[in-house]
């Protein structure tokens, strides 16, 4: 094994120079997330809201299971989805499984209880007032929940960045439903994996880089957005 | 807008018949017959819990009373939440944006243009006096101008009703008085107005009527027709009388 200096040096060479087969990489994983975000966030925020603000019969259930889901291994969620969508399963006729559909099927699953539990606490700490304030004003009830998603923003997009840090960074799912599939559904996760089982090392080291670097700037976008919401209370 | 004399219209804006209200099974609200007029100011006492705020939000339609029905003058085919009707919380709710935003969110989701949201909203500030606030964020302001960015925010709708919860909590001073100076001007300008409040007392001029809600019952303490002494027209120079005096105060300033 070459020592770990060269490896980091070969790495960064391979970032730099452009690798189509690295860059491939980190494309399927941008596109798929992305995608994946600005699917679930439009169902999942009206959910937090409701959750959030309402009384209903089997409310607590359904917060319970939704903080339940923010624990679910991510490999269990590629498993149910995997019999899903496998030949003989219910969903079988779809194809679907081993594309990159499927894979931003499991990342929808994978953010929706992340960005319905966070933002839940936003709407539950927000005043009743805003809402009542631009009803009075003569909004409507979607332009109300807009107003009042407006003044809960930073909290919102700290769900958002949560979510996202959760599905950019998972390998079980991707792996069971994505396969693996050079310029199809290799993503950086499982790109990972496979390259340091080879021996490749340097090639995981940078995708490992570039995950370390959202990582990084996911959490300090979280924390700047947090300290932000909590000056305007 | 209406002029001062619309104050003796006949017809009410707001009228109310056989509500009723329960909260865990006993009465909270029971309100046989109320009409609430135009260019009128009503103060609404009764202690804590008694159900003020709750007679105001099921006016402004934010919640829906048990029993009874509720009748918007011309404006009823509007809906349940008739768009001239506005209710203003105790602690006045400002939107995270600018004075100059707050005030022009009205007419925004009325759809009116970018031109004449400017325009309305610094003829708006100027009516209030605030422009020296206009591009401060709104959650920096102090309580009474809070409360003020708020009526102005009204204002700017050209309301027929405002319903005030306890405007004047907490306050004290120049702010209790630049407040109630905001509210005169709004009365001589044919808006009519409940106003509830613990602090302020039912002989001041400015209220043509006093009404207290003690179990769940209204009672009217003072109205235009009881006052033999002061008829009506006695009554409207007082307020109007007030009126001025905040005009002349303010040109001062």
């Amino acid at each position: 094994m070459e020592s770990l200096a060269t490896t980091t040096y070969q790495a960064l060479a391979l970032l730099l120079s452009g690798d189509r087969e690295l860059w491939a990489i980190i494309g399927v994983s941008f596109r798929t997330t992305m995608i994946a975000i600005l699917i679930a966030v439009p169902l999942a925020f009206p959910i937090g809201f409701i959750l959030g603000t309402t009384k209903f019969r089997g409310r607590w259930a359904l917060i319970s299971l939704f903080n339940t889901l923010l624990s679910v291994p991510t490999v269990v969620i590629g498993l149910l989805l995997y019999l899903l969508l496998s030949r003989s399963g219910p969903l079988g006729d779809l194809r679907l499984l081993f594309t990159d559909q499927a894979m931003i099927i499991g990342q929808v699953l994978l953010a929706f209880p992340v960005l319905v539990a966070m933002s839940l606490a936003a709407f539950k700490a927000a005043e009743r007032n805003i809402w009542e304030t631009a009803r009075t004003l003569g909004a409507s009830p979607v332009r109300a929940l807009l107003t009042l998603m407006h003044e809960i923003r930073y909290g919102l997009a700290a769900a958002g960045a949560a979510a996202y840090g959760r599905i950019v960074a998972e390998i079980g799912c991707s792996m069971m439903v994505g396969g693996n599939i050079l310029y199809h559904t290799r993503n950086i996760p499982t790109a990972i994996a496979l390259e340091t089982s080879k021996g490749n090392f340097s090639q995981g080291i940078a995708l490992g880089f570039v995950l370390l670097i959202l990582a990084t700037s996911l959490n300090a976008a979280v924390i700047t957005l947090q300290r932000r919401s909590e000056h305007h209370r | 807008m209406n002029s001062v004399l619309s104050a003796r219209q006949k017809t009410p804006l707001i009228t109310v018949k056989g509500l009723r209200k329960d909260l865990a099974g006993n009465p909270l609200l029971d309100i046989a017959h109320l009409e609430l007029y135009a260019g009128e100011a009503v103060l609404l006492t009764g202690r804590n819990g008694a159900g003020k705020s709750t007679l105001l939000r099921i006016l402004a339609g934010l919640e829906r009373a048990d029993q009874g029905c509720l009748h918007y003058g011309e404006s009823s085919k509007n809906g349940p939440t008739p768009r001239d009707v506005i209710y203003l919380h105790q602690q006045p709710m400002l939107f995270d944006r600018s004075v100059a935003d707050n005030i022009g969110y009205g007419l925004k989701v009325r759809g009116c243009s970018r031109a004449e949201i400017a325009d309305r909203v610094t003829h708006a500030l100027h009516w209030s006096g605030l422009e020296h606030l206009a591009r401060r964020n709104a959650k920096t302001l102090s309580g009474g101008e809070k409360q003020r960015v708020a009526l102005t925010r009204a204002w700017v709708l050209e309301p027929r009703y405002l319903l005030l919860d306890e405007p004047t909590a907490n306050m004290d001073g120049e702010a209790l008085t630049l407040t109630l100076q905001l509210v005169a001007r709004l009365v001589a300008e044919g808006v009519g107005i409940v106003l509830c409040s613990h602090g302020l007392r039912a002989d001041s001029p400015l209220f043509k009527r006093a009404l207290h809600l003690h179990n769940s019952l209204l009672r009217e303490l003072k109205s235009p027709q009881n006052l033999p002494t002061n008829g009506p027209t006695n009554e409207l120079a007082k307020s109007m009388d007030a009126t001025k005096q905040c005009v002349c105060q303010r040109s001062i300033s």
